[in-house]
């Protein structure tokens, strides 16, 4: 819940974090059904794909959706939490470092002794949230087999710290995220981790939805994220031939942000997706030459 | 003159008695000779001369036994020098033979026979002087008086052609050579006679460069008396003088190769403008006081110098070539030879014009960003050597696969808009692919027309005609069609005018297309197209049909106003323009155009090719918005009658509009035979060619307009066979072996090298005397060792097991050795006791605790990637001697030949004697080092490099690092033996990219060698010895900056001193004992490791 400490900033508590407004996201194909099936199936899910395909949006907007509340009005969360309506959604960006005692928790040293304090994961699986694990595979190996419990028929979290099982309340639902690109060898998820989730592709839309994505996320005229979804697709072509991933639906609206606030088409091109995608001079050329074709 | 009033030819009162007397005691001849004369001469002189003369040749002839024969001559030519002489310097000429005759009968008779030449072109007060240059050169021996003799021969002619003060000069010269060597001598006084003559102004520095030369490098006179003769006249006429004096300062600072200069300096002027000569000489001449052998250099590299800059941009080309000469005179010299990369930069700078090749790369990429297909950019030259129907060397075009553009643009005075240009061409060309040029099928409908293609077919099919080419064509319609495209031209009966109207269309809807999707380039491509039509021809100039047609072009090319049209036609080219017109727009399709190219056709066909009076046109402007209508052209077609009949006496045969070069060669109908035989290829169809025949094809390319007239005659046959070989597909009839024929040599001092195989890379190497890289110098040729057996691993393994098992537990040492637990942590999996209860004491006692009371596990992933590199040279094959020191390189002949001749003789014996070869130690160390990697699991490749020569640096993979380790891996390393040579600078940068691409936080390139680095110029002399070693060292440092440690491991013992020099702050080691290698090598790898 949002807990207003003056007027400065809003602070919540992991689990009391809710979707609340509606984020904006358009289904390319039936991920939604998939998702909905897998949530009343308690299935977890795995969302491969790119960066900046709307994975962690997706996440967002099956949050929201999920835990939409059936009346119209708008309830304060508090109250929608006690109805056990809204769903809490916990998102945790993995990284080299991560260790189980991040995600599970330990013990600190108080004035009289040492506190427990649970780790995001104990909250989720505590509160019966949707936890998303994003990047999953730049965790550390040792964590991710820490999520396998969770993620078959058993659905518990063992603690051995404190020596307790905790067993996930109806309504926690574990969603990671895994962008195949990397291909290292090192960055690849194990075959036990993999096969206890559902995997869901994400792929850059085509182009007329991501005209639409990028039109309304942006707020640039419909031509100029007509022009963006074409340079898009133009990029990717050149995926495998200098360029590890094609530009992300998300660079090409960070263009359109910058055209819609009066950069130059050009320039905010080159500045959110030539620079930013390859480092590679004659590639970065080549985009440049696309994107001069492009814009005027 | 002479009086000669005693008329009377009486000789026996003319000559005194006692001469007479005389007379008697010389041969007959001289007297009969004498008698001749003297009646010839009887007339000229009087009666006191005549005596005089008598007495002359008298003491001429009696000075030895054969002063005779001089005298004979003597009195044959007297009567032709009397005539021009006066008496008093006729006597002096006669008394100079005398002296002649003196010393020798044989030079007087030389001088006498050229005397009547000589006294026609000589002033007399000259004659002295003459015979004395002659006499100089006698120096009493019989090669002296040769020399001397040929001397009076030439003189004629060189008199004739010279001035006296010239030939004193020359003969001076001649002389001069003649204390050298007379052959020499002669022969130059023969050749410089020759080239003498012809010159005018320019003799006289050029005799000043000749003398120059018998002081500095007498040998050269002869040659560059052979070739001034050619070379001069290519200079321009005022330069010449120029040329020769900047030739003998150059001769005077020590060049050696005068000949050469002026062969290839007069080569080299000849090649640019007269008015530019002067600048050429006046910046030869300041680069003779900095560097003379770079005069040589720069006249050397001028034309492919000045082939991509102007002369203008030449001095700002120099001045810096000439600022760093003065510096660096090596690398002064590298830059005018245009074998730096500081030179090449600085030419890429100044030129305006841009070659395919630099931009190559960034085309490909653009236009497979595009196209969205693996589109390939070359040459187009490339195309029509192929022989497959494209024959336009200059223009663009694409097959379907491959983007073909011209090979250098030099159009606009900019790089930028050059390459603008390439952008336009490629974007047209690629649009093909884009938009579907190739994907024309027949029965699909199009969008915006009525399809009228079906009906025409069967209208065409259901006419009951004995025309037997009908008839073929029913045939063609049962059976299978080569291609839509060809389906479709069949459709016409003048091929050639449909399709050029298809070409036309659907160019003009790519053009609108792509200025449509792409408005970024739409201004370029509209200046491109803009120059395009100034070069059109004048429409009011054409026969009806193609000027109609040239409207049509116009049309496409967005050109609708103030267009000459004839008046007779005035509706039909409306009618061309709203046919065209309703192309213009995005839902139009390659059918479209098909179906636009159809109603055009109509039109076209009906319109006699025929000249049209001038006034019977008039300007007319177009309208691009007007609408076309099916009606409306059924109208037209109604009124404009049936198709003239083909043949009708005032026609002028048809001719297709010019090109349009930017839009190129389009080619629909090959490209789609192209197409479907590739597909052909991949598909289950059971013949490779997408089942189509040889005979099929020749069919098919009998009936296709698209191949020009100039190619018919070439026969179908081949045709087809280079068709197929194109797509892929082997004609069961071609001839084995045609690959990449046997290596070209290329000679060390050659320029770049291009890597036109597969597996080949090229590479830079580093000059240190230039400080500047040569570019693209080494070709690098990867292969993979052949397998051999398994045995050598297996044995391996069992020889060295106990070794193996301690390798490889150090190695698994390794793996927890990174799992350390860290202590007092502000952060980590658990408390640290001891830290917990320090600061729980603190905390008691009121002193700020320590934060840091956790530990957890330091996990550093362990992430290496490393390459190891084996010298595989020739040297490796030396045997080692248990006990005995390793034989030093001390008695080792230095030249390479000599050297793997005194290997091979070591070597042999040694195998006799079944010692173990440093190749072999090598080989068991790599071996140890394969397991003791695989239990450790880093990314890991092993290769060897050798060969010979910079355009053949082997590269031989044993274990590429993205391959698996396998029993192949193992048969590999059996097969590893010794080669050639060792340039190790691009192996280590080959290996160096091949590291580059991994993506390891730790990469290590380890070197394993026995020597120095050493090549066919690379090691050689003292100076390369160094320069071998400093581009190892260069490449080590590049490999550095790209987060790649390099580290060296060597057992050559004495290879300490330039190991310094070559590895500076590399790591490197010098293995003492060369037996601990296959120990030695995975132990140090550990260390480095961790």
């Amino acid at each position: 819940m949002a807990k207003i400490t003056g007027e400065l900033y809003n602070q919540f508590t992991i689990e009391e974090y809710y979707v609340e407004d509606k984020p904006f996201y358009l289904p390319v194909n039936d991920e939604v059904e998939l998702f909905e099936a897998a949530y009343a199936a308690r299935v977890p899910i795995l969302l491969k794909g790119p960066t900046g395909t709307g994975k962690t949006r997706f996440v967002e907007y099956m949050a929201w959706k999920l835990g939409r509340p059936i009346a119209a009005a708008k309830r304060s969360p508090a109250k929608a939490a006690s109805n056990g309506r809204l769903i809490p959604l916990i998102t945790i960006a993995c990284h080299e470092d991560l260790t189980a005692s991040d995600l599970v928790g330990r013990y600190l040293l108080d004035a009289e002794g040492t506190r427990w304090i649970d780790g995001p994961l104990t909250r989720a699986v505590k509160s019966g949230a949707i936890c998303y694990l994003d990047e999953i595979v730049e965790a550390r190996k040792d964590t991710t087999v820490l999520i396998h419990p969770l993620a078959d028929h058993r659905r518990v979290l063992p603690v051995e710290k404190q020596g307790l099982v905790l067993e996930a309340k109806k309504g926690f639902q574990l969603v990671i995220s895994y962008n195949p690109g990397y291909q290292s060898a090192l960055k690849d998820l194990k075959e036990s981790t993999r096969q206890r989730f559902i995997a869901i592709e994400f792929t850059p839309p085509p182009p007329e939805v991501e005209a639409k994505i990028v039109e309304a996320e942006s707020g640039c005229a419909p031509q100029q994220s007509l022009a963006l979804a074409k340079l898009g697709e133009k990029i990717r072509n050149l995926q495998e031939h200098g360029l590890r991933e094609g530009a992300s639906t998300r660079v090409l609206i960070y263009a359109g942000k910058l055209m819609a606030n009066g950069i130059a088409p050009r320039r905010a091109c080159h500045v959110a997706v030539v620079w930013g995608i390859t480092d590679d001079h004659e590639v970065q050329r080549s985009i440049e030459e696309v994107v001069s074709s492009i814009f005027e | 003159m002479a009086s000669t009033g005693t008329g009377g030819p009486d000789l026996e009162r003319n000559i005194a008695p006692e001469l007479r007397e005389q007379l008697e005691g010389l041969p007959a001849s001289f007297q009969k000779e004498f008698d001749a004369a003297a009646t010839t001469l009887s007339f000229i002189f009087n009666e006191e001369e005549l005596d005089a003369w008598a007495k002359e040749a008298l003491s001429i002839s009696t000075h030895t036994a054969r002063s005779w024969e001089a005298g004979v001559e003597y009195l044959k030519v007297s009567g032709a020098v009397a005539k021009r002489l006066s008496f008093a310097s006729f006597t002096q000429w006669a008394r100079c033979g005398a002296y002649l005759s003196n010393d020798s009968p044989t030079l007087a008779v030389a001088y006498f026979r050229a005397s009547p030449d000589i006294v026609a072109n000589l002033r007399p007060q000259h004659i002295a002087r003459w015979a004395s240059l002659g006499r100089s050169m006698y120096k009493g021996t019989w090669k002296s008086s040769g020399l001397a003799s040929k001397f009076f021969e030439v003189s004629p002619s060189l008199a004739r052609n010279l001035s006296f003060w010239d030939v004193e000069v020359f003969a001076g010269l001649i002389e001069g050579l003649s204390a050298k060597s007379y052959d020499l001598a002669t022969e130059c006084l023969v050749l410089g006679s020759d080239a003498l003559s012809g010159m005018s102004r320019e003799r006289e520095p050029f005799l000043s460069l000749c003398r120059a030369l018998t002081d500095t490098g007498w040998r050269e006179v002869k040659a560059c008396f052979q070739v001034v003769g050619k070379a001069l006249p290519l200079v321009e006429e005022s330069q010449k003088s120029r040329f020769l004096r900047l030739a003998e300062r150059l001769a005077r600072e020590g060049s050696r190769e005068t000949s050469a200069f002026l062969v290839s300096g007069s080569t080299a002027l000849g090649k640019i403008k007269p008015q530019d000569q002067q600048r050429i000489l006046d910046l030869c001449d300041s680069l003779l006081t900095v560097s003379p052998p770079a005069v040589h250099a720069f006249l050397h590299s001028l034309d492919s110098v000045l082939s991509r800059i102007t002369m203008a941009q030449l001095d700002t080309w120099f001045e810096r070539g000439a600022r760093l000469i003065r510096e660096n005179p090596e690398g002064g010299l590298a830059y005018f030879r245009v074998e730096s990369a500081t030179s090449e930069e600085v030419i890429e700078g100044l030129s305006s014009s841009l070659e395919l090749e630099r931009v190559k790369g960034v085309l490909m990429l653009y236009c497979r960003a595009l196209s969205g297909a693996d589109v390939e950019v070359t040459e187009s030259d490339k195309l029509v050597h192929k022989g497959i129907g494209w024959v336009s060397e200059g223009h663009a075009t694409t097959e379907g696969t491959k983007v073909y553009l011209p090979l250098i643009i030099d159009r606009y005075p900019t790089k930028g808009d050059n390459f603008g240009w390439y952008k336009v061409v490629s974007t047209h060309q690629v649009a093909h692919i884009e938009f579907g040029s190739f994907l024309f099928a027949f029965e699909k409908p199009s969008n915006l027309f009525q399809d009228a293609r079906l009906d025409r077919e069967k209208a065409l099919l259901s006419t009951v005609t004995e025309d037997l080419e009908m008839k073929a064509l029913q045939r063609g319609a049962e059976k299978n069609w080569v291609t839509d495209m060809s389906r479709y031209f069949s459709l016409f009966t003048d091929r050639k005018l449909a399709l050029d109207v298809f070409t036309l269309m659907e160019d003009g809807r790519l053009d609108f297309r792509v200025k449509g999707e792409y408005p970024g380039i739409k201004g370029f491509y509209g200046r491109v197209q803009e120059g395009a039509l100034e070069g059109r021809p004048s429409i009011r100039e054409l026969p009806l049909r193609q000027a109609l047609v040239e409207l049509l072009t116009r049309f496409s090319m967005d050109q609708r106003r103030g267009l000459p049209t004839p008046k007779r036609y005035a509706k039909a080219a409306r009618a061309l323009a709203k046919i065209q017109n309703r192309l213009r727009s995005p839902e139009a399709t390659v059918e479209d155009t098909a179906e636009a190219t159809l109603r055009a056709y109509d039109v076209l066909s009906r319109v006699p090719n025929e000249r049209e009076p001038e006034e019977e046109w008039e300007n007319q402007d177009f309208d691009a918005e007007e609408e076309f209508s099916e009606e409306e052209l059924a109208e037209l077609i109604k009124e404009m009658g049936p198709v003239p009949q083909e043949g009708s006496m005032e026609q002028e045969p048809y001719e297709s509009p010019e090109e349009i070069d930017y839009r190129g060669d389009f080619k629909p109908e090959l490209v789609q035979t192209l197409n479907r035989m590739r597909s052909g290829q991949t598909g289950e169809s059971e013949e490779g060619t997408g089942g189509l025949t040889q005979e099929m094809l020749e069919e098919m390319l009998r009936q296709s307009a698209e191949l020009g007239t100039e190619q018919e005659g070439e026969g179908m046959e081949t045709f087809a066979q280079n068709l197929m070989k194109e797509a892929g597909v082997t004609s069961p009839m071609a001839s084995p072996g045609q690959g990449y024929g046997p290596m070209v040599h290329v000679d060390e001092q050659g320029g770049s090298l291009e890597a036109r195989e597969p597996k080949t890379y090229v590479y830079d190497e580093w000059d240190f005397r230039a400080v500047d890289y040569k570019p693209k110098w080494c070709i690098v040729r990867e292969k993979t060792v052949d397998e051999g057996d398994l045995r050598f691993f297996g044995d391996t393994m069992r020889n060295y097991a106990p070794l193996i098992n301690d390798v490889r537990r150090q190695f698994e040492l390794v793996i927890p050795e990174s799992f350390r637990k860290v202590r007092r942590q502000p952060d980590g999996d658990e408390f640290d006791l001891d830290a917990s209860v320090e600061a729980m004491i603190d905390r008691r006692s009121g002193i700020t605790p320590s934060e840091k009371v956790y530990w957890f596990r330091n996990k550093q992933e362990r992430d290496v990637a490393v390459v190891f590199l084996l010298d595989m040279s020739a040297s490796t094959a030396e045997a080692i001697d248990e006990g005995r020191p390793t034989p030093g390189d001390q008695d080792a002949p230095d030249d390479p030949v000599e050297y793997m001749m005194w290997l091979r003789a070591r070597r042999e014996g040694l195998v006799q004697r079944r010692y173990k070869r440093i190749i072999d130690l090598e080989k068991e160390g790599v071996a140890l080092l394969l397991q003791a990697l695989e239990s450790i699991g880093d990314v890991y490749g092993v290769y060897g490099f050798s060969g010979y020569g910079r355009e053949n640096v082997e590269f031989y993979v044993i274990k590429d690092v993205d391959e698996r380790f396998s029993d192949a891996v193992k048969k590999r390393i059996d097969k590893i033996s010794p080669l050639h040579a060792t340039r190790m600078g691009p192996a280590i940068r080959h290996a160096t990219a091949k590291l580059e691409r991994q993506e390891a936080k730790t990469k290590i390139l380890f070197l394993i060698s026995d020597g120095r680095p050493q090549d066919r110029g690379y090691s050689r002399e003292g100076v390369e010895k160094e320069y071998a070693v400093h581009d190892t060292h260069m490449a080590l440092v590049e490999a550095r900056r790209l987060n790649i440690s390099p580290f060296c491991l060597t057992v050559d013992k004495s290879g300490h001193d330039y190991l310094k020099a070559m590895c500076g702050d590399v790591g490197y080691e010098v293995l003492e004992d060369i037996w601990t290698l296959p120990q030695r090598l995975p132990q140090l790898y550990r260390k480095l490791t961790i």
